[in-house]
């Protein structure tokens, strides 16, 4: 079977925007999320800056090592919201 | 007795339904999307759409499968349908045990993957009160391949009882506890992640308890309807 890759563009904002909405889903006060998906978002750029292509799981598995270091619970939200049904 | 054997029946179907896991799950996907998104009341308004969606289609379908027995085969049906719904009911609680969840940490259910990834965008995007309303539908229509033997028999069951409506809301008010259950939780302060931990920690428990309580209204269906 034939299996088609789909590529797409970083983006800094897509990331902060992600890890904000968790934070914010787990009524975290909006500017401690802010700050934390800020955070998370810089810390990912300078990840990404020396990789020419990278896959969905090796960033995912990034955000949630650098996300359980701060909040297990936004990390369990991040790692398991498209395993609930 | 006829009245009383068929709210029995009414309440252990009611209870058998309650432990399937979509529309719970449907629920906390909603929740945990909307909560990203916007305000609380917001949230609030979308899951009581979410639930009455899948209320009514539940409460419809069970009603359309009542008219429709009553229309094609007379007052109560035979007793070689009530095998064949006996049948249905093993078959499920097989399904149950065997394969509802799918293997890995998540609590993801035996839909084919379209159609959770169908769910799971659409409880993303929802923004308003049809969206959510239809959502909920959605996820009770989703498990009809499950449910209809029990809409079967519970159709069967109001076709006896004295007060069909009352039986009917009584169903279905069953079948929302556990939406009710988490909308109440959520609203006392718990967050999604907790209930969704919850259900990771014991969805063994749930797919034991609904596969054996297939079994249970299978045998209670056998011993008060067919012998």
């Amino acid at each position: 079977m034939k299996k088609t890759r789909i590529t797409y563009e970083y983006s800094h904002d897509a990331i902060k925007d992600s890890v904000f909405r968790h934070a914010k889903a787990l009524r975290l006060p909006e500017g401690w999320g802010e700050q934390l998906a800020e955070r998370i978002a810089k810390a990912t750029d300078a990840w990404i800056e020396d990789k020419d292509i990278v896959t969905e799981d090796d960033l995912q598995n990034f955000i949630c090592k650098e996300l359980e270091e701060v909040s297990p619970d936004i990390a369990f939200a991040y790692r398991n919201h498209d395993k609930i049904i | 007795m006829s009245d009383l054997l068929s709210i029995a029946t009414i309440v252990l179907a009611g209870i058998v339904q309650a432990s399937l896991q979509l529309s719970l799950g449907g629920l906390v996907l909603l929740y945990h999307s909307s909560m990203g998104q916007h305000k609380r009341r917001k949230t609030r308004y979308l899951a009581k759409s979410y639930i009455w969606g899948a209320c009514t289609i539940s409460f419809v379908c069970v009603c359309a499968i009542a008219f429709l027995i009553q229309q094609l085969l007379g007052v109560a049906v035979s007793q070689e349908w009530m095998l064949i719904s006996i049948g249905a009911l093993i078959a499920c609680s097989l399904v149950m045990w065997l394969g509802y969840f799918r293997d890995g940490n998540g609590t993801e259910l035996w839909l084919p993957k379209c159609l959770s990834r169908y769910i799971t965008r659409r409880a993303k995007h929802t923004n308003d009160n049809i969206e959510a309303f239809s959502l909920g539908m959605l996820s009770a229509f989703a498990e009809l391949p499950i449910t209809v033997a029990i809409y079967f028999i519970v159709a069967n069951c109001l076709l006896n009882a004295r007060f069909p409506l009352l039986a009917a809301l009584l169903y279905i008010l069953i079948v929302a506890t556990p939406m009710i259950v988490l909308k109440f939780s959520i609203k006392a302060g718990k967050n999604v992640v907790a209930a969704q931990k919850w259900r990771i920690r014991n969805k063994r428990f749930a797919s034991l308890f609904s596969g054996s309580s297939f079994v249970v209204l299978a045998l209670f269906v056998v011993a008060f309807w067919v012998l």
